[in-house]
């Protein structure tokens, strides 16, 4: 096995595993903090496909924003009313295993019907990427995206709005009165 | 392939650290666990009254939140920002420099607008 | 990590190195910081223990390792374990992302009855393409460490800290980043190393077809973005929870914030996290804005021309001029690292409001402003003859 293939699978494994003990373990912040590892292991397999300013994104964006406010949210509960809610019984243990397998099933039938549409890339390929592709990754985007770019931005300042109006503490929608 | 040093970097400080924690717990004479006064949380001189469900103000929640709104607008300046000069000497610099200066007033719009809502006081 | 077992063993040994430095850097970064306190406020601080009080270091290593291992009856073993070891890990592998000096080139060689090489060993743990997105977004992880700490703890005091450090982290997450879109663009590359050999020889402005040298001057990146460099540092300060941004502990207010209940090594593990950080700051700041390792007034090829005067082989002249460029980022690091301790003991303490208010109402806007000044003055320097 190369260097490069044992890179692959070892991250593999670690994204793999953490994604399921997002599910598998009782303690939210635990299930929180794998969901961390788990986009670490995502950026760093963007990293074997080349695309280093995606992995960054990926890091920067999910990893260190996105997660914290999932952590910081989760810190502030009572946790041991939901560990006792959810945590124990079978039922609930069964359900969340079998709605994994429907998911996965999911994804692997789309995966494996349309297999056959997709051509399979190589590594030459690959290797055909040039070699600064945040540069090309920039082009592409103020070029031939440029309205889903701007378009992106109003999505941004409704989505900040919407929360202002739902969380502040003055005039707010679950304001003190 | 550079991600082969990350890998082994943190694998090795992990293992460093939790040697260093094996070490200095044989060195300090052992784990101690216990209920008397000493295992209580630390507190300035009176009674520990802690639980669990300290209410925290939302204010933490909308930091995070804006946080992200903005940190993925300025992530998509970076490729504008790797860009820009190359876009200028194949002259298509004006286009997309109003295209930039758009996102950025709406940005903007949004940044004063969180301000002029006091979203961002803390009191 | 490399393409033979000998590339592959330099390299990992790089990396030990450069972070049993760093490791090593933080006794004599915290006597720096206590005698360089004392001297700030008339005193005399540590000088009992050996000659300059030097040798407190090891006492304050035997200190700490012999401090007894105690878990609080609230705390949450696992996460309580688990913090102060994850606090090393961002910190360093984000600065080992940071180039310290040229690569040092060895010509192929014989050993063990076959031959080796020729390589090329950058002098930096590892090239990653786009060092200052992977920079980032490494050092945003830190947050967790924190959150972790302060949650495990199972202390109101750390539970309360933790959120104002990761809260105060994120806040300035936004000016620091966008501090730098203005000297992304003028080098127009993510890559470190790019970055530093973008800024040899003297100042040189080239705008309206003309170019204005000052050879008086290097070319550095401080004299491109000034409003940039300030916003940048000042914001780094806030990122390594550093006075005048150290809410996170305000001892008035939270004891010691995340790590109240923490002792001995997991303690010297949080300052040391703390210590990376700071270490990230200023080496970044000497990247961007203050040449990184280039001598001032002298491109890499007039060293390295200077040290084949008198260095004897290829590898030697390769070693020594890395040397030197070394030498060259180690005085300008250093300079930044007493800046912060000078800051520290100089400077008041923000209130918390303060401290938020300035990050997005003042610090924020200046950013923006400085994005579009800076890309204002680009296009019309280029398309103006």
């Amino acid at each position: 096995m190369t260097a490069d293939a044992f890179i692959f699978w070892f991250l593999s494994l670690i994204t793999l595993g953490s994604a399921l003990s997002v599910m598998l373990l009782a303690n939210p912040v635990y299930s929180a903090l794998s969901l961390v590892m788990t986009m670490v292991g995502i950026s760093a397999l963007f990293v074997t496909l080349g695309a280093y300013f995606i992995a960054g994104v990926q890091l920067i964006v999910y990893a260190g924003a996105v997660m914290v406010l999932f952590v910081m949210v989760l810190m502030l509960f009572d946790l041991r009313a939901e560990l006792q809610a959810f945590s124990r019984g079978q039922i609930s243990g069964a359900l969340k295993l079998a709605t994994v397998g429907a998911l996965a099933g999911l994804i692997g039938g789309a995966l494996l019907l349309s297999a056959g549409n997709v051509a399979e890339p190589s590594m030459a390929e690959a290797a055909k990427l040039p070699p600064d592709a945040s540069k090309a990754l920039g082009i592409v985007l103020f070029t031939r995206h440029i309205f889903g770019f701007e378009a992106l931005g109003v999505l941004l300042l409704v989505i900040a709005i919407g929360t202002v109006a739902l969380a502040r503490a003055k005039g707010g929608t679950h304001a003190k009165h | 392939m550079p991600l082969g040093g990350v890998i082994f970097l943190a694998v090795f400080i992990a293992l460093f650290g939790a040697l260093l924690i094996v070490l200095a717990r044989a060195a300090g004479g052992g784990l101690k666990t216990g209920t008397g006064v000493k295992f209580d949380p630390y507190e300035c001189g009176i009674p520990g009254q802690e639980k669990r469900d300290t209410k925290i103000s939302v204010k933490f929640y909308l930091t995070a939140i804006l946080f992200i709104l903005f940190d993925i607008e300025i992530i998509f300046m970076y490729p504008w920002a790797i860009t820009f000069r190359d876009f200028i000497f194949s002259g298509q610099g004006l286009v997309v420099g109003i295209a930039m200066l758009v996102f950025l007033l709406i940005f903007i719009f949004g940044l004063f607008w969180e301000i002029k809502s006091k979203a961002l006081e803390w009191d | 990590m490399g393409q033979d077992i000998f590339e592959i063993v330099v390299n990992g040994l790089k990396l030990i190195v450069i972070f049993l430095l760093m490791v090593q850097a933080v006794p004599i970064l915290v006597w720096v910081e206590r005698r360089g306190s004392a001297f700030i406020q008339n005193r005399l601080g540590p000088n009992r223990v050996g000659p300059l009080g030097l040798l407190q270091l090891l006492a304050d290593a035997v200190k700490f390792l012999t401090k007894e291992d105690m878990l609080p009856n609230q705390a949450v073993r696992f996460l309580f374990y688990a913090a102060p070891v994850t606090a090393l890990i961002p910190g360093v592998i984000a600065y080992c992302a940071i180039p310290l000096g040229t690569p040092i080139s060895i010509e192929a060689f014989e050993m063990f009855g076959r031959s080796w090489g020729p390589y090329v060993f950058p002098m930096q743990g590892f090239d990653i393409g786009v060092g200052i997105v992977f920079v980032l977004g490494v050092s945003s992880l830190a947050a967790y460490t924190i959150l972790m700490a302060g949650w495990g703890s199972g202390n109101k005091f750390s539970l309360m800290g933790a959120l104002r450090a990761s809260a105060q982290m994120i806040s300035y997450e936004l000016a620091l980043g966008l501090s730098i879109v203005g000297i992304i663009m003028l080098y127009g590359t993510f890559n470190l190393t790019e970055m530093i050999n973008a800024q040899q020889g003297a100042l040189t402005y080239s705008a309206f077809g003309h170019q204005l040298a000052i050879p008086a001057l290097p070319n550095w990146g401080l004299f491109y973005q000034p409003l940039g460099f300030i916003l940048f540092f000042a914001a780094t300060f806030a990122e390594a929870n550093r006075l005048p941004f150290d809410l996170a502990e305000g001892e008035a207010e939270l004891v010691a914030g995340f790590h109240t209940e923490y002792g001995g090594f997991k303690m010297l593990m949080f300052f040391i996290g703390e210590y990376a950080h700071m270490m990230i700051a200023c080496g970044l700041v000497v990247t961007f804005f203050f040449g990184g390792y280039l001598v001032p007034y002298m491109t890499p090829e007039q060293v390295q021309s200077w040290v084949a005067t008198w260095a004897s082989s290829p590898n030697a002249v390769s070693a020594w001029t890395s040397v030197i460029h070394l030498l060259s980022y180690f005085v300008k690091f250093a300079f930044f690292m007493w800046f912060f301790i000078w800051v520290r003991w100089t400077l008041p303490r923000f209130r918390y409001d303060q401290l938020m208010d300035l990050g997005w109402k003042t610090m924020l806007p200046w950013a923006l402003a400085n994005t579009i000044l800076t890309a204002l003055v680009v296009y019309f320097a280029h398309t103006i003859k």
